[in-house]
Order: structure tokens, then C-alpha cells, then sequence
């Protein structure tokens, strides 16, 4: 009862079936997933599995064809569309390889997208310059993102997901296209942004991921069914 | 629609991040407007322009008509006429056409009758005095290689008469004055060869200028043979012309246009990968659909803006400080001699508010749909393709 208690983030019996061409094709069924405050989780799985699309549905961007989705005690999945967007603006934070961030705007400028359809205000601005600061990325703040190399940029994207302190962070593939220390320094971050009591979901193929002892628990997705693989050891 | 300082500012900068296609986009809207706009401009400033000049038209015209065409009229017209009630006065003139084949073009010779007061606004020089003297119009004297005091000739026939040039009509007046010769009342005859007992027209000018139909009238049942122009059909006759040529103008560009708003829904609506893919980041950090159509909507509006803006300023410049030179010899010719016209900028606030909403509007409207469906895409799909 406790646990359930803690849960941040809920999926119940959640499928997602999606049209390809005529047909139909079902890419979740019947995921059963909690996430509490202070946990890191990974999804692992092939390409294919349904990694991204879990995410997607967990973060508000997919309505799932069945289950629901809960954060903090609240379906996400009867919300309108407009409250789901304000939700993911101030309250789960995305992490996503390939829609990092806008090349051609400054690093500053990417951090603050979450903040520019509400408008942005002198104290957002020193919020994203501290989490830039907290990456070691202060100094390219007014930098293009273009110029940026590939771990740089995944620090960018860390601090524009959470620079509107979301309680929940979704990450898919974050070690992708980095090398061995920059996937090191990552996880390490990751670990620390658990232990400030956020929950953490990580969807990843990548071993320097999915053998770092920090881990709270791994969870296996095949063809659109999750299970657990078994709890991690964790290093404090 | 939410539209805070910071969309505003986003959208201002995107216009900067794409300024190659924007810029492209803003030459293209700016070059179709001018040219638009310089007919339309043109348009209406030459028919302003004989608007103002047209009080000193006179009410009626009585022109003689021999088996359909123009012939002299007799004297004994202008009594039967003058006896008509409502008639202040008529004024018999003399004139007629001179081709000068050193310039290619025919000259409007104007017998100069009674006194007319000088003036100098109108009139560089003085008015013909004396036998012999001539006052030219701007576009003439300027064909001629004339100034005030030169001495010119014109054909009688096989010989050459000589005349001085008394005055040069200044270009304010260049609308009636350009191709103009004006001389003595003795010397027109003797220049058209016509004898001194008739006159080209009748110059009626009435009490009241609203009778002018059915004194028309009267005088037509008067004499069968006259031909009666009113000062109305005659203003609405050349705003009929310059209306009909700016409209053939206006009609030859539409293919221009027709290629442009091509141009802009292939641009805009074949959004390009950076441009998916950042409004996926954009609903990604949680950009509502509204606010990614707001800041498009802004990015082209403010593009559009800019394009129909700069092609105004570059027809008003074209038209009001340049002279038209592309399109006067279509619009203002009806000879060699091309007036020298110094046009009054006539721009209403109505054109201008009606030429924006005509192209930003619709601009805005086309670059709204493409990016309204690269927001509603599957977020899977923008997540994945790119």
C-alpha cells in the first residue's frame, strides 16, 4: 500500500494499438508500470519493442487505445488536450536523442523553450542558466547548439528537461551516439537528480546503461509487454 | 489565442533563423506589390490629376459634324446658341493638329483668343503677344531642344514659317499643356489653313453646370449636325481609359502573381526537416498546437509584411519621386510626346489597409495549414523521422 502511495507516475493495463497503412497494429498490451519518487528505472528492450511508444504514452504526447495513465493520483489520459500540454511543460520532463535541440537558436534560447508560451521571466532565466551551470555548460550558454558536440548537447537537453523542475523524467536512448565517459557522466547525473527525489524512467539497448549498478530496477518490454528482469544493486 | 512577448520574440527570431527563404519570400511579395501598386498608384494620381484640372474644362463642347466627321463651324452657330437660356457665355476657338516630322508626333496648335491674364506658375515666359510668338508645352519644347527666347519652324504646306518662343508651360500643367503650341488666333488658321470665317469648336460655359443635359439637348435639336460634349462624359471618358489600361496592365500580371503564390505554397508548404523536426521539439517541451500555429502565423505574417511594405514604398518612389519610368509610355501617351507630369501622391488609408489584408491574409492563411498538420502529426512519427 505504501509503494502505491509514493507512485508518482501509474500505468494501468495500458495498450496502444496504431494504424500502419490499413492495418492495425498493436505495439503495447497490458503494461502494468509504477514509478515512485526517488527511482531509477530502465526499460530495455529491442528496437521495435515499444521503448519510444511507452514513453510516449507515460509523458501525455499518445493517448493509449486502452488503460490509464496516472501522475500523482490524476489520469493524464481523460485530460484535455491543452492541460496535458501545461503538463508536460511543468511537470514530466523529455529527454530525446534525436529532437534534442534546435541548431540554429543559442544554447540559453533551447533551455527556455518550455517557458516561451507562457512567457519568459528574469527568474526563468536565472533557473536555466543554473542548470546549465550544474552541467559545466555556463560558458557556451550564448553559443549556437549546432556547434555544440554530441555529449554537450545531451547536457543541453538534460537542462531543458528539467528546467521547469518536473517531478518526473522520460528518457529515451540518452547514451546514444556519446562516448564511454560522457555515457558515464550521464548515468552519474541521472543517479543524482534521483537522489533529489524526482523519478526516473530510462529507455535504453545501451549495456553502459543497463549494467550500471545505480540502476533501482530494470524492466524488460518484449513486443509490447513489460515485465521485471530484477532489481539492481544500488550504490549509495 | 495566448500570445505572450516571448512567442512574439520566438517568432521574430525564427524569421531571422530562416532568413534565406524568408528573404527570398519578401523580394518576391515585394516585386509583384510594386508593380501592382505602380499601376494602380499611377492610375489614380493621373486621374486625380484631371479631376483637379477639370473645373477649367467648359460645361459644353460644340463640335460641327459633316457626314460623321469633324467639320468647322460657322459663326452663325455661336448666335443661335448664345440666345439659349442658361447660356453665360461662349467662346469660338481655334485649333487643330500640326505633324512635325523632325519628332515623329503632332502638335495641338491652339489659336490664343482675346486677353488672358499671365501667370506664372503656369507659364515660364510669356504668352504669344505678337505675330510670331509661340508658347510650348514642357514635353514639346523639350523634344525641340527649345528654350524661352529660340526660334523654332512649322510647316505650312511645303513651306516653313517661323516662330519664337515666347513661354514654356511649366510640367504642373504638362497634363493639357505637353504637346501644345499656342499662338495668335491669326496664326493658328494660318498654320491648320483655315478660313477666317469659321472655327474649330464652341466652348460653351453655362449659369448653372448642372443643366448642362438638357441644354445639350436643346442645342442638339437646335442643330442637327452639331456634336455636344459634356464636361462629365468627357472626365469619365479618360477616367474609362486610364482605368481600362491599368487594368490591362494589371491583368498582364497576373501570371507574375499567379507564380508567386506557386512559389510560397511549395515553399511553405513542403516544410522542410528542420522545420518538422523543430516543432515536434516544440510540442515535445510541451508547445500546445495553438502556439506553434500562433508563432507560424506571426513568422509569416510578419514576412508578408515586410514584402508588401517594401513593394509599396518601392511603387511610391517609382510613381511619386521617379515619374513611372516603366509604365508611362503605356499609361500616359497618346503621342510622341509623352507629358513630363509632376503627379500628386494620392494614397488613402483604405488602399493601404486593403492592399495588406489582400496579400497578408491570404500569405498567412497558406503558411498556417502546413505547419497546423506537421503539428497534429502523430508525435511518434516526428519522434521517429527525424
Amino acid at each position: 500500500m505504501e509503494s502505491i502511495v509514493s507512485e508518482t507516475l501509474r500505468a494501468s493495463r495500458v495498450g496502444l494499438v496504431v494504424r500502419d497503412g490499413r492495418a492495425e497494429r498493436r505495439v503495447l498490451a497490458d503494461v502494468d508500470l509504477g514509478l515512485a519518487k526517488g527511482e531509477l528505472v530502465a526499460v530495455r528492450g529491442p528496437s521495435g519493442s515499444g521503448k519510444t511508444s511507452l514513453l510516449a504514452v507515460l509523458g501525455g504526447l499518445v493517448t493509449p487505445t486502452e488503460g490509464d495513465v496516472l501522475l500523482d493520483g490524476m489520469s493524464i489520459v481523460r485530460l484535455r488536450d491543452h492541460h496535458r500540454t501545461a503538463l508536460r511543460r511543468t511537470a514530466i520532463g523529455f529527454v530525446v536523442q534525436e529532437l534534442a535541440l534546435i541548431p540554429r537558436m543559442t544554447v540559453l534560447d533551447n533551455v527556455l523553450l518550455p517557458f516561451v508560451p507562457d512567457g519568459i521571466t528574469s527568474r526563468d532565466r536565472e533557473a536555466a542558466l543554473d542548470w546549465l551551470s550544474r552541467f559545466g555548460i555556463v560558458a557556451r550558454a550564448d553559443s549556437l547548439a549546432s556547434g555544440l558536440s554530441g555529449g554537450e548537447k545531451q547536457r543541453v537537453a538534460l537542462a531543458r528537461a528539467l528546467v521547469r523542475d518536473p517531478g518526473v523524467l522520460l528518457l529515451d536512448e540518452p547514451t546514444a551516439h556519446v562516448d564511454a565517459a560522457t555515457a558515464g557522466e550521464l548515468v552519474s547525473e541521472l543517479a543524482r537528480l534521483r537522489d533529489d527525489g524526482r523519478a526516473l524512467l530510462v529507455a535504453s539497448h545501451d549495456p553502459r546503461v543497463l549494467d550500471d549498478p545505480r540502476l533501482d530496477r530494470i524492466l524488460e518490454l518484449d513486443r509490447g509487454r513489460l515485465s521485471p528482469v530484477g532489481a539492481a544493486t544500488h550504490t549509495e | 489565442m495566448r500570445l505572450s512577448v516571448s512567442l512574439l520574440e520566438h517568432a521574430f527570431a525564427a524569421v531571422l533563423r530562416r532568413r534565406g527563404r524568408n528573404f527570398a519570400i519578401v523580394v518576391g511579395i515585394a516585386l509583384v506589390t510594386a508593380l501592382a501598386e505602380s499601376v494602380t498608384m499611377l492610375t489614380s494620381a493621373l486621374i486625380h490629376e484631371y479631376e483637379t484640372g477639370a473645373a477649367v474644362v467648359p460645361d459644353l463642347v460644340v463640335q460641327g459634324l459633316v457626314g460623321g466627321r469633324p467639320a468647322l463651324l460657322a459663326p452663325d452657330t455661336l448666335v443661335s446658341i448664345a440666345s439659349r437660356p442658361g447660356v453665360a457665355s461662349i467662346e469660338p476657338r481655334v485649333w487643330g493638329y500640326l505633324y512635325l516630322p523632325s519628332i515623329e508626333a503632332n502638335v495641338t496648335i491652339v489659336g490664343l483668343a482675346g486677353s488672358i491674364a499671365q501667370d506664372a506658375r503656369i507659364l515660364e515666359g510669356r504668352l504669344p503677344r505678337a505675330h510670331g510668338d509661340a508658347a510650348l508645352g514642357r514635353a514639346l519644347a523639350d523634344s525641340l531642344g527649345m528654350r524661352v527666347g529660340d526660334t523654332m519652324a512649322l510647316p505650312i504646306g511645303e513651306r516653313w514659317e517661323t516662330f519664337r518662343v515666347s513661354g514654356i508651360f511649366r510640367a504642373s500643367t504638362a497634363m493639357r499643356t505637353a504637346d501644345l503650341a499656342l499662338v495668335q488666333v491669326a496664326d493658328a488658321r494660318h498654320l491648320l489653313g483655315m478660313p477666317d470665317d469659321r472655327v474649330t469648336d464652341l466652348a460653351v460655359r453655362l449659369s448653372t453646370s448642372s443643366e448642362a443635359a438638357p441644354i445639350a439637348r436643346e442645342i442638339r435639336t437646335l442643330i442637327p449636325s452639331a456634336r455636344v460634349l459634356e464636361r462629365d462624359l468627357v472626365t469619365r471618358a479618360y477616367a474609362l481609359t486610364f482605368g481600362s489600361r491599368s487594368g490591362l496592365f494589371a491583368m498582364m500580371l497576373l501570371p507574375a502573381l499567379a507564380a508567386l503564390l506557386l512559389l510560397a505554397w511549395d515553399r511553405l508548404t513542403g516544410l522542410g526537416e528542420e522545420e518538422r523536426r523543430e516543432i515536434a521539439v516544440l510540442k515535445l517541451v510541451g508547445w500546445s498546437t495553438r502556439d506553434v500555429m500562433a508563432v507560424r502565423m506571426l513568422e509569416s505574417g510578419v514576412v508578408a509584411f515586410v514584402g508588401t511594405s517594401l513593394g509599396f514604398t518601392l511603387a511610391y518612389a517609382d510613381v511619386f519621386m521617379l515619374g513611372a519610368p516603366l509604365l508611362r509610355d503605356a499609361l500616359f501617351g497618346w503621342s510622341h510626346l509623352v507629358p513630363a507630369l509632376e503627379l500628386t501622391p494620392e494614397v488613402s488609408v483604405v488602399d493601404l489597409a486593403l492592399l495588406l489584408g489582400s496579400i497578408v491574409v491570404p500569405f498567412v492563411f497558406v503558411s498556417v495549414i502546413p505547419a497546423f498538420l506537421a503539428a497534429m502529426r502523430d508525435p511518434l512519427d516526428g519522434w521517429r523521422a527525424s
